[in-house]
């Protein structure tokens, strides 16, 4: 396994940066050079990671510095350099420059960047560089979200690639998924896939309930802990339209149309209404003068926010209630059935994820174990293989897949009847992911 | 006695979970741990149909305290909603603090060998994430004399056990520095090896002996005297099953299942002693003895003898370690050093997961979580993992006989089992 006793972060002040660094520095027991634009900045980071790992053993060997007076020094000196600047070409490519020149040879350099080549940013070193270059995609926040996606390139080395997987795994307790370098690895080309695609039925369907009635027939009984829109509305609208927007720029797959960002994100991007995080977004929540508080959800059709609608969808009722007794093949069974335009819709998106998912084998991952990996870990989502066993195996959810017009991946056609599909159970339960 | 009780394996529940948080209740997680044990174990709910057509299968429920936590009783009668299969089986629901899974292994034990029946299922389950900390910890607090010990105080428990730190440094003579460092050594092994079990609760969380060591302050606040957050065991959800069986049913399932008698573990011995409920009783009835807990160690020596083994027989050891002050007694308590220098066997390394004595290789409840009466019935699955081989990655290297100390309260209710084939 690989030593690594000295780690330089850049992005120190920010949510990734100070989350990453309190891990590396509490996990990996490593002395963590925090550099930011400031100093008062990269100290504000070590405060930030000390509060999420909660130990103020780390503070110690986390040193505050800036880019201007500290990078090469640093850098010259670690074992691993973890770049968490902003997100662009524009930005990262001048800092790998700098890292490229002060770097010594062997020294592993990554980056946590969601969507951007790894390929392309590995460019701006020298060969051993580019042998050590990596996309170690972390989530947010990272002592609490343990997925982090090993994303390697056409330069890497195997051995090297086997080392700092093993690193991550066993001294930073992170669950580690094996992705190529393509846009946006597995876990957010699903999870957007998904979520921007619900987000074109809220716009098909807005004088039915739109976001709020998606967000229910996509909810809890079909494996996830937030509906897909409230999770948009989480991540931020801007951030969702830059992953989709590069998803759909640079790949061409049978769910490309799906991929077009929505009219109606794009108006509320342009009116700083950016979800959760600028107060308001696909949802907002008022505070009455009482201290009550109330929820409200946009209407596509209007622009105005409504009350956020309660539904009474009975086959939803009744899944819900089979989950909260631990019976998931009876709540699936109750979703396989039941009839009307709420149940194809959610028998169209378990079908769509379950394909997507399996889909990516090949292309972004090397095993179906990889993408269940990157969803149960990455968005506490049930994984597509073990929503096939909850479904009653390949056969029945090849049904299902056909009924929807879902394309069925070859994966699951030449899957084994009778046998279990889903094979990561000893890591992680997919039956805790369903919410009753 | 070793030739009556066999115990064919079981399941746990993975005590990260909330059930909660996830919509669910002490039932649906009764059933998951019961459909799951069963499956693991090879029998099924015909077979169960079959053995009570003859009467020869019972359920025993250990639980602490549902009516508070989850506002239900009458529990032993509640796996007939997990599955019809279980309509007429015999089943009850046995209490006793934390030691309740238990006195259900025990009340299982004693009508296997009294030949009343040939299949035993021992369900263990606590739902606690149902309140907060305090008003949970005010729940625990029944477990003790509640008027006289727990009534207005904050965490009762973690200040019980921070009195028995205070009895041991002063009755020992101890160094402090050199006694909390123990301490901190014991909190760093249980964490470190729960990192190795997929079921345990803090498995994602960090520790390490520098964190242990610095107590005091927000990140590792002080509890109960001495002890910090980090000295403590944490509540979780969480239920475990295990399934005994008498001689002629394991041959019957042996025959079955294609494995030997002789590679299926037996109960070989058993303690059961319950010493004066308050702590400041225990205090003063233990001076001039060289045991601070007599009642604990008279409850290991009764398993020894009933077992006819010695601590040098036992490969393996699961101890109730709700706080590191208690996995500290019992070091001396199972033999493994003399009373008053258990410091030095953890200095040494002896308990530590590549010892001579390994205590807590799944991480005990320090690093498995401690749903309170699933504990003992977990720690009973653990030793049948270790003493088959079938621990994965936390596995004693040839783990022949494995031995148990669960307790309710302050060391009040003390039950010992030994296991080994």
């Amino acid at each position: 396994m690989r030593e690594i006793k000295t780690v330089t972060i850049l992005g120190a002040n920010g949510a990734m940066g100070s989350g990453s660094a309190g891990v590396i520095a509490a996990f990996g027991g490593a002395k963590v050079h925090m550099l930011a634009r400031d100093v008062e900045k990269a100290k504000q980071g070590i405060e930030a990671a000390v509060a999420s790992v909660k130990t103020d053993t780390i503070r110690a060997r986390m040193i505050p510095g800036s880019y201007d007076a500290d990078l090469e020094k640093a850098v010259a000196e670690s074992d691993w350099v973890f770049e968490l600047v902003a997100e662009s070409y524009e930005v990262k490519e001048p800092i790998n420059a700098r890292i490229a020149k002060a770097r010594r040879p062997g020294t592993i350099v990554s980056t946590v960047s969601s969507g951007l080549s790894i390929g392309r940013l590995a460019k701006a070193y020298d060969e051993d560089g580019q042998k050590h270059y990596y996309g170690t995609h972390f989530f947010n926040p990272p002592y609490k979200m343990i997925l982090c996606e090993l994303v390697t390139h056409s330069g890497n080395d195997k051995k090297v690639t086997q080392a700092l997987g093993e690193y991550l795994d066993k001294v930073l307790g992170r669950a580690v998924v094996y992705t190529n370098d393509t846009p946006a690895f597995a876990g957010n080309r699903i999870g957007f896939q998904l979520m921007n695609e619900v987000a074109h039925f809220a716009e098909k369907y807005a004088d039915k309930g739109g976001i709020a009635l998606m967000d229910e027939i996509m909810s809890g009984y079909t494996g996830r802990a937030m509906g897909p829109l409230a999770t948009a509305d989480f991540v931020g609208l801007d951030v969702h339209k830059a992953i989709v927007d590069n998803i759909y720029d640079n790949t061409k797959d049978e769910a490309h149309e799906t991929f077009k960002l929505p009219g109606y994100f794009q108006k509320l991007i342009d009116a700083g209404k950016l979800g959760m995080k600028s107060g308001g977004g696909l949802t907002k929540v008022v505070k009455h003068a009482d201290g009550k508080r109330e929820k409200f959800v946009y209407n596509i059709k209007t622009g105005e926010y409504d009350p956020y609608p309660k539904f009474d969808i009975p086959f939803i009722k009744e899944a819900r209630q089979k989950i909260k007794d631990s019976d998931y093949k009876g709540a699936m069974d109750i979703v396989k059935n039941a009839s009307g335009f709420e149940a194809e819709i959610a028998r169209y998106f378990i079908s769509r994820y379950i394909s997507y998912s399996l889909s990516l084998v090949g292309e972004v991952v090397d095993t179906k174990e990889n993408t269940d990996g990157a969803m149960g870990f990455g968005f506490n989502w049930v994984p597509a293989s073990a929503f096939v066993d909850f479904l009653g195996g390949p056969k029945e959810t090849i049904k299902m897949m056909e009924a929807s017009k879902i394309p069925v991946p070859k994966l699951l056609k030449d899957a084994k009847e009778g046998k279990k599909f889903y094979e990561l159970g000893d890591k992680l339960d997919a039956r805790s992911l369903f919410k009753g | 006695m070793s030739e009556k009780v066999f115990v064919l394996g079981g399941e746990q529940t993975d005590f990260q979970r909330n059930w909660t948080k996830e919509g669910k209740t002490f039932m649906s997680m009764m059933r998951e741990v019961l459909d799951d044990a069963l499956e693991k174990v090879g029998i099924s709910y015909d077979e169960i149909k079959r053995l009570n057509k003859e009467n020869r299968v019972a359920v025993f429920v250990g639980n602490f305290d549902a009516e508070q936590y989850a506002n239900q009783g009458h529990l032993g009668a509640f796996l007939t909603e997990v599955n019809p299969a279980l309509y007429g089986v015999p089943g009850a629901r046995y209490e006793a603090a934390c030691a309740s899974g238990s006195v259900a292994l025990d009340a299982a034990i004693t009508h296997i060998r009294a030949e009343d029946y040939d299949l035993a299922i021992v369900l263990g389950v606590e739902v606690m994430k149902t309140v907060s900390s305090s008003v949970g910890g005010d729940f625990l607090g029944t477990a003790a004399y509640y008027e006289k010990e727990a009534k207005g105080v904050q965490f009762p428990f973690p200040k019980l056990f921070g009195k028995l730190a205070d009895v041991i440094l002063e009755r020992y003579e101890l160094k402090e520095e050199r006694f909390m460092d123990a301490l901190a050594e014991i909190s760093r092994i249980n964490y470190a090896n729960a990192k190795r079990n997929p079921k345990a609760q803090t498995r994602t969380w960090f520790m390490n002996k520098e964190h242990a060591m610095a107590r005091g302050g927000d990140n590792n606040m002080a509890v109960g005297g001495r002890l910090c957050i980090t000295d403590c065991s944490q509540v979780t959800d969480g239920a475990a099953v295990t399934i005994l069986a008498s001689k002629d049913y394991t041959k019957e399932y042996a025959k079955k299942t294609g494995r030997k008698v002789d590679d299926i573990p037996r109960v070989k011995g058993w303690g059961h002693r319950v010493a004066p409920i308050t702590f400041e009783a225990k205090k003063q009835e233990s001076v001039g003895d060289k045991y601070i807990l007599p009642w604990t160690r008279q409850t290991v020596k009764d398993a020894y003898k009933r077992a006819d083994l010695d601590v040098k027989h036992i490969d393996v050891f699961e101890t109730h370690d709700c706080f590191t002050s208690s996995e500290y007694a019992a070091i001396s308590a199972f033999g493994i050093s003399e009373p008053g220098k258990e410091h030095i066997a953890i200095e040494e390394g002896t308990i530590d997961f590549g010892g001579k004595k390994p205590i807590n290789p799944s991480g005990g409840l320090i690093g498995v979580g401690h749903p309170v009466g699933a504990s003992g019935v977990r720690m009973m699955l653990d030793l049948y993992k270790q003493v088959t081989n079938t621990a994965g990655d936390y596995q004693v290297k040839g783990a022949k006989n494995g031995l148990m100390l669960n307790i309710g309260g302050s060391a009040t209710t003390n039950f010992v089992f030994i296991l080994g084939k």
